[in-house]
């Protein structure tokens, strides 16, 4: 319970950071996509259930804010959730490698669903300049938010689901 | 590295409920318009006096920063200053002059509709889009102080957007450089109708598209300006979007199309007014 409400806190406050702080700075190319970092990083920690909750409440927020199309970031990142979840029991999650990779795909699937729901079926036919002027710009970002920010998100975690265990344990032990 | 797999994991019926609770979402938001009031509201009171904080807190550090500019760069920026203090004290008194003019004609004609008729609030913009696709924002005021969907967005001199959805204490708002947004505008010389689009490819030389430009006596040049249109239904009449950049002639050899510099800079939006006249009252 204490994790999932720390959980949520993370989201909340990345959420405020990613629409009010990361637009304005002007060095990063394009806006990283923390939600989709969270998203896959805690599915490839915690498996596909969480993955898929943290990808609809990610994908909710940004849809209420700033989508027209009410759910539909939502689907976009509960998919990923599932998706990224998967290989939480293949993998171990110490290692930045594999998030890195998922992030990644995750990335490029995510926009380019996009461009072709939005702005493709719309007529806009240009996708190598989209690819280049929006796409790729956001993988980067994206993966550099995953590089720097994946240690933290693990460890925070990582020791609440110690800490979660370790209660268990004690209830087995009062029993 | 491995550990065992689990092909028949308890995710597949999560995610199928998941999935068609998104699918539900977007039917419901695709034929009606109203689904996510309340939670709008809810989350509302969750983010936007936060971001709206961070806001402050960023506008604070701007300043501070802004500070320590160098010495030499302010004085010579004073220098200038005074100059284009000079060139439009000139151009003023001209205005002036066209103004009376102006108030005369129109007397003339009954016009109502000026600029300065309408009622504006000010509100800040507190976050943006987080995602790179569409040129949205969000700003602080909402339906509490008396914000609507579709009222105009005005700052710096030109058009900003529109506003397509309203919170309690927040708006969205679909500036006019998003890839979406179509806008009825004419030609202020010769009142020729055009569509106005966003571009996103467009955006970083800061320009964005018009097609459909009827001007068979080749009225229409580089700097004529372009203003919303008489026959839009959501945008007030004459409102400055921007100045015309290229403009060519369409494969059809009827109209013309071409780029257009937006009057208002998207790139340092902080605060904007809000037309709180709709275009509807006014027809009324």
């Amino acid at each position: 319970m204490k994790r999932k409400l720390v959980i949520a806190a993370v989201l909340w406050i990345s959420f405020i950071l990613q629409t009010s702080v990361f637009p304005m700075l002007d060095f990063l190319a394009a806006v990283p996509d923390v939600m989709l970092f969270l998203t896959v990083s805690i599915a490839f920690m915690q498996g596909r259930n969480e993955g898929i909750l943290t990808g609809f409440i990610c994908g909710l927020l940004t849809d209420l804010f700033y989508g027209d199309i009410f759910g539909f970031q939502a689907l976009l990142y509960v998919i990923a959730g599932y998706f990224c979840g998967s290989f939480s029991q293949i993998y171990f999650d110490e290692d930045v490698k594999m998030p890195l990779l998922l992030v990644t795909v995750c990335d490029f699937v995510k926009n380019f669903i996009i461009y072709v729901s939005r702005f493709l079926l719309r007529g806009r036919l240009d996708f190598p300049g989209y690819l280049k002027g929006v796409i790729f710009p956001e993988a980067v970002s994206t993966i550099l938010i995953t590089l720097l920010f994946y240690r933290l998100v693990y460890r925070i975690n990582h020791s609440l689901v110690e800490k979660e265990k370790k209660g268990r344990q004690s209830l087995w032990i009062r029993d | 590295m491995r550990k065992k797999l689990d092909i028949n994991g308890k995710g597949k019926n999560l995610l199928t409920v998941m999935i068609i609770i998104c699918i539900g979402l977007i039917l419901v938001t695709l034929t009606t318009s109203a689904v996510a009031g309340p939670v709008r509201d809810f989350t509302g009171y969750l983010v936007a006096p936060f971001q709206n904080g961070v806001n402050n807190i960023g506008k604070w550090l701007t300043d501070q920063f802004s500070g320590f500019e160098d010495v030499k760069e302010l004085a010579r920026e004073n220098a200038e200053l005074r100059q284009e203090i000079a060139e439009l004290t000139q151009k003023n008194n001209e205005l002036v002059q066209n103004q009376t003019e102006l108030a005369r004609l129109e007397a003339l004609y009954a016009l109502d509709k000026k600029y300065s008729d309408f009622n504006k609030m000010a509100a800040s913009v507190i976050s943006k889009d987080p995602g790179n696709w569409y040129s949205t924002f969000v700003i602080n005021k909402g339906s509490s102080d008396g914000i609507k969907v579709d009222m105009n967005v005005l700052g710096q001199g030109g058009l900003i957007g529109i506003v397509t959805e309203v919170g309690a204490n927040w708006a969205q708002v679909r500036s006019i450089i998003d890839d979406e947004s179509n806008i009825s505008g004419m030609a202020s010389s010769t009142s020729e109708p055009c569509v106005v689009t966003g571009n996103l490819l467009g955006m970083d030389s800061g320009k964005i598209d018009f097609k459909g430009l009827r001007d068979d006596d080749n009225a229409v040049t580089e700097g004529t300006s372009i203003v919303t249109s008489n026959i839009s239904d959501k945008y007030l009449t004459g409102l400055l979007i921007g100045y015309v950049s290229e403009i060519h002639l369409d494969s059809n050899n009827l109209t013309k199309s071409g780029t257009i510099i937006p009057a208002a800079d998207f790139r340092s939006l902080r605060e904007v007014l809000v037309v709180t006249d709709l275009k509807q009252k006014k027809e009324n």
